[in-house]
């Protein structure tokens, strides 16, 4: 249902809105600032237990004995379970694509270092850590893969021996004629990139308190979820329960960005709980296991990637290759990230032809995840990157080769050759106000005197689209069939004219639960405070999925609004029979329905819905008593892939123009950020400051990306950045905050307008600062081609640069 | 990340705490602002059968003026020093160091004892106590020793300290009139242990070099001090032929460099040598302006 929902405010009934589109303080933050917010660890349940996990410490071993003995002779320990229980009472994970699927404790080898192999539930955490120590595990060690180029080879290590290879997944995909762009080329730019292994990092880890219930059969699992209900999905089919028997309760969690996972240690808890009778088992992630085993590793990719240009600057075709190392196994959705970049291949350019080459490989280390952006962030950091050796090539300014490749804003909806369509945008207006904020020609000019002293100064500038509002079409060439992603909310109002929205995710930190309230508020003239969100679990919520892939706020907007407009049906029915007029007549308008015109005329939305609750007599009696009703939303339009994976997949494409400036130090490779400028085009902004938000945290993690991180792993896959004193996060010293400018071009498919802006900065941020970084080393003829430009890395560069410097004087 | 168990006790006295070390033979730890020890214990790295708590013994926790001296109680915090207008004044170096070490909160329950007696290869305070020349006060069941901070590190993260030995008092001089002074360190990110770091102090006469320390951290398993550079500037005068030399000199006095995913060993001599260069300009700066 999308037909009645208002495609602009001005289409409110409200003669102004007062909160949506305004800068409104968050509804939830309350809650969290005073600590109130129960995130899962502050969760105690009656005769809880505590479990912890005990994990392979091999990258690639078999299992070949356990004895757990001791253990459960432990005073305090009422459950241990091991890969034979999982092998006896669940079904293997489930992967994408399907069938690559192992159990959630190692059935007789262990994949990579921190994959679970036995837990304990105890009576604390302590006390259950105490004894794993008591498990004997027998390994026979088998030589590990850690290298995706070594894992192609005949003769590697397999993973999956029944599978006789290491490939998940090798396919070609040629979008027009590609072979005749390259042969007509007038110039063609190649290169290849690295991006290593880095991932989300919220800040409360995956926790969860699993309770069997033996008397029903029954699974209530309460925990940091992302997406509820696709857990409970998953969940039903691993441990071999009908899905109305899993009962899944996402608590309020402390950011996600993809990184929470939490399948194995879901089903591990459940498997203790029901061995323990049925006593709640509590297992919260630690940090260790979180950056070791958890959900949170993302991107470990091989690039090689080509630009075919003519020598006005104009792109012909682009072509890349991807060998994507997803880890252990492929079921921690490493393949959809490698499958979402076909949403915006080609970026913000007219680019009419394109080829992907596409394999995804199985090391000896963590399962890739989703990270924030889903895979496009590195895709557009490989176009980008090609784009500015092609403007350096040809001696066009990077803005103005961009200019000359975007698609003008008279041409949308405009379809990409990899076949989504983008529904709007105005990008050289993106670049302009970015040229302008930045004052560029002056940057250049400072540019050019730093380089005079033999600083190395490096201006980065970008554009990027992020895809907005997610559909499972976009993954069909990694074997996702589906099409449509639902959202449902549930609008009451209460005989006092309060109302109350129910939803399917709980607090995660994007500040939905806001928009909710904003939209309602503005729609039945009433406060802020009038309106509150509640969060139902997996079985009572309307169909959901949650945050996810840029799209609550929209799909949220289209649910909410629905369900207000059906709401306001059955007031204006209810109006019109006591108001003693045609229901055509009477409109809702500030929280009255009223017959325009007649003065006196009219009722308060509070007072019709009294009187629906509490006097039928007066109501027309094919009118059920129930100023409630639920619409569950989802995209418009969308279409299922063909073979080669075209869809119109993302609805939004939201658009972002970075500038921003940096300097390396010559003699340590240490880069600073000193200058950073953004404008942002994401469609009517709902709430700025929480698009803001968005911006900034992007920015942030792009920063990490560019910069700090990277999950290292050594020759045998072990783990060398198992702690935060490793795995560095940006910090506040490091985060630059930029100036920001908002472009608005409304989104002509969406609710309001407004498109996805979740995933934020992070599409184009690491992209900006790496192309800032090559524009500091192009006058010494070396390129950062790895992620992230490490002082130690930059050092290599600068070294290399002086020593050929050296040999050619 | 839960520790093993382990008993605790929280004696009054040095001299408690010294028993309670020797009764226990060798399986009890000594817990001061827990920052370096806790994290160990949480990975199950450290597994001592009992925690002795130094923070209930009464007056280890100073920063005074002593028979020409600083002395500072081995249970004084970061912050602590930080804020003394003492050291800030009469030995800034220390000053200038403390404020490199990780972040506000962890200043604030670290201790200057826990870091001494940590003897983190990456940590400031080693290789300042090294430079200055400071003097480790160590009390004992045999009574009270002093070591000299150039024996206190023989290798990395063990120090000259008995099973049984508490470390008491922290004595650095005060620095003398003319001299400058460095301390400059390439971390990844503001407040992480040193990829590299040197600690340099120059005295000038008459616009000649009559004293130079250069003490490295983080390149290698203790602090190295760079003696062959120091030699070679006696007597120059202040200025980049002198200083590059030096420089050369630090990235050659490490034998054993570290190595590891953030830095390699080559690497981190090279920044040895910068570092080097850059706090002898600096040092010299500060000496000239300051005599
Ligand atoms: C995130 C983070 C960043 C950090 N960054 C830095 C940094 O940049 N530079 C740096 O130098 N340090 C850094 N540290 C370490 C910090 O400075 C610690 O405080 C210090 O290493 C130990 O001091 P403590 O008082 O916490 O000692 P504890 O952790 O309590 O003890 C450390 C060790 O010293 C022993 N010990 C403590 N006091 C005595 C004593 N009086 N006599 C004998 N033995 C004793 C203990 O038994 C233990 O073995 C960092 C720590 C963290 C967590």
């Amino acid at each position: 249902m999308t037909g009645g929902i208002p495609k602009t405010i001005a289409d409110l009934p409200t003669s102004k809105a007062r909160y949506i589109g305004e800068r409104v303080p968050r509804v939830e933050d309350q809650m969290l600032v005073s600590g109130r917010a129960e995130f899962i660890d502050n969760a105690t349940l009656p005769g809880m237990l505590h479990g912890a996990i005990l994990r392979s410490p091999f990258a690639h071993a078999r299992i070949v004995r356990i004895d757990t003995s001791r253990a459960r002779a432990l005073p305090g320990v009422f459950a241990v379970v091991t890969g034979e229980d999982a092998r006896a009472t669940t079904a293997p994970l489930g992967t994408i694509p399907d069938g690559w699927g192992v159990h959630c404790l190692a059935v007789d080898k262990a994949r990579f270092v921190g994959e679970p192999v036995a837990a304990v539930a105890a009576t604390s955490r302590a006390l259950a850590e105490d004894a794993l120590e008591q498990i004997d595990v027998e390994y026979e060690p088998l030589p590990a893969v850690v290298d995706a180029f070594e894992a192609l080879k005949p003769g590697a290590p397999l993973l999956l021996e029944e599978k006789g290879s290491n490939v998940v997944l090798h396919k070609q995909f040629r979008w027009g004629d590609v072979d005749a762009a390259f042969r007509d080329a007038d110039r063609v730019v190649r290169e290849k990139l690295r991006w290593n292994r880095l991932g989300a990092n919220p800040m409360e880890t995956f926790g969860v308190i699993a309770q069997w219930d033996p008397s029903e059969a029954t699974l209530t699992c309460r925990g940091s979820y992302q997406t509820q209900g696709y857990m409970a999905l998953g969940i039903s089919a691993v441990l071999q329960i009908p899905a109305h028997k899993v009962r899944v309760i996402s608590h309020p969690h402390g950011g996600s960005f993809g990184g929470k996972g939490g399948m194995r240690g879901t089903c591990i808890a459940a498997m203790l709980s029901r061995q323990a009778d049925g006593r709640p088992v509590k297992w919260i992630e630690d940090r260790m296991e979180y950056l070791v085993g958890g959900a949170g590793q993302a991107w470990d990719r091989h690039y090689e990637a080509a630009l075919a240009l003519r020598s006005d600057g104009r792109f012909t075709g682009l072509h890349v290759t991807l060998l994507d190392d997803l880890g252990g196994t492929p079921e921690g959705a490493g393949a959809i990230s490698a499958a979402k970049p076909l949403a915006s291949f080609t970026g913000c350019y007219t680019i009419p032809v394109a080829a992907y080459d596409l394999t995804l490989v199985l090391t000896n280390k963590l399962p890739t995840g989703p990270y924030r952006g889903m895979g496009p962030p590195p895709h557009n950091w490989v176009l980008e990157h090609l784009v500015d050796t092609a403007a350096r090539e040809l001696g066009i300014d990077p803005g103005e080769i961009r200019r000359r490749n975007f698609i003008a804003k008279d041409r949308f909806p405009y379809e990409i050759a990899t076949g989504n369509e983008y529904d709007s945008g105005d990008y050289e207006a993106a670049l302009d106000r970015v040229l302008e904020m930045s004052d560029y020609r002056r940057l250049r000019e400072e540019q050019a005197q730093a380089r005079a002293e033999g600083r190395l100064v490096g201006i980065g500038l970008v554009s990027t689209i992020e895809p907005g509002v997610f559909d499972w079409n976009a993954y069909a060439i990694v074997g996702v069939p589906m099409t449509g992603v639902p959202e449902g909310a549930t609008v009451s109002i209460d005989l006092f004219g309060k109302i109350v929205v129910k939803v399917g995710f709980s607090l995660e930190g994007q500040g939905q639960y806001t928009v909710a309230a904003q939209l309602l508020a503005d729609y039945f003239g009433v406060e802020l405070g009038d309106v509150r969100v509640v969060a139902q679990d997996s079985l009572s919520a309307p169909p959901h999925f949650g945050p996810g892939g840029s799209r609550l706020g929209v799909a949220l907007t289209g649910a909410v609004l629905g369900a207000a407009e059906r709401v306001k049906a059955k007031l204006v029915r209810a109006a019109a029979h006591l108001l003693q007029a045609d229901p055509g007549v009477v409109v809702l308008r500030d929280g009255r329905l009223e017959v325009p015109g007649v003065p006196g005329a009219e009722m308060t939305v509070a007072q019709v819905a009294a009187v629906m609750l509490t006097r039928s007599d007066l109501l027309p009696p094919d009118l059920e008593p129930s100023p409630e009703a639920t619409c569950v939303w989802t995209a418009p339009g969308r279409t299922p892939a063909d073979a080669d994976g075209r869809a119109k997949s993302y609805l939004t494409a939201a658009n972002a123009c970075h500038i921003v400036r940096v300097e390396i130090d010559a003699e340590t490779g240490q880069v600073t950020i000193d200058g950073y400028w953004i404008a942002d085009d994401c469609g009517v902004r709902l709430n700025p400051a929480n698009v803001e938000g968005m911006i900034q945290g992007g920015v942030a993690q792009g920063v990490g990306a560019a910069l700090l991180e990277e999950y290292v792993y050594d020759a045998d896959g072990q783990p060398l950045t198992s702690t935060f004193a490793d795995y560095l996060l940006p910090t506040i010293s490091d985060v630059p905050i930029p100036e920001t400018a908002a472009i608005v071009t409304p989104s002509p498919f969406t609710p309001l307008g407004a498109k996805g802006v979740g995933e934020g900065a992070m599409h184009t941020t690491p992209a900006a600062v790496l192309c800032a970084i090559n524009d500091a080393l192009a006058p010494l003829g070396v390129q950062a081609t790895e992620t992230p430009a490490s002082p130690h890395r930059l050092w290599k560069l600068l070294e290399s640069a002086r020593s050929h410097a050296k040999s050619n004087r | 990340m839960k520790p093993p168990p382990f008993a605790y006790a929280a004696p009054r006295s040095v001299a408690d705490a010294t028993a309670l070390l020797r009764a226990s033979d060798g399986d009890a730890k000594l817990l001061a602002g827990g920052q370096s020890l806790l994290p160990l214990l949480a990975m199950r790295l450290a597994r001592p059968s009992l925690l002795v708590d130094l923070g209930r013994i009464a007056d280890l926790d100073y920063v005074r003026e002593d028979d020409g001296m600083i002395a500072i109680g081995a249970m004084t915090t970061k912050t602590a020093v930080e804020r003394s207008a003492l050291i800030r004044t009469r030995q800034p170096l220390l000053h200038d160091a403390t404020r490199l070490i990780g972040h506000p909160q962890i200043r604030n329950r670290g201790t200057v004892g826990g870091s001494m007696a940590q003897a983190d290869p990456a940590a400031e305070y080693p290789a300042v106590a090294v430079a200055l020349g400071a003097t480790l006060r160590l009390a004992g069941e045999r009574g009270e020793r002093s070591v000299d901070a150039a024996a206190f590190f023989p290798s990395p993260f063990t120090t000259a300290l008995e099973p049984s030995e508490i470390l008491t008092e922290i004595r650095v001089p005060m620095r003398a009139a003319g001299s400058g002074w460095s301390v400059l360190e390439i971390a990844r990110r503001h407040g992480d242990f040193a990829l590299a770091g040197a600690v340099v102090m120059l005295g000038i006469e008459s616009g000649r070099i009559a004293s130079a320390r250069i003490v490295l951290f983080g390149v290698a398993p203790v602090p190295v001090r760079v003696s062959a550079g120091e030699a070679a500037l006696l007597g120059e005068s202040p200025g980049r032929p002198a200083f590059e030399h030096a420089a050369a000199c630090a990235r050659d006095a490490v034998s054993e460099p570290l190595s590891d995913p953030h830095a390699s060993a080559a690497y981190r001599c090279h920044l040895a040598g910068v570092l080097v260069g850059r706090g002898l300009a600096e040092a010299a700066a500060r000496a000239e302006g300051s005599s």
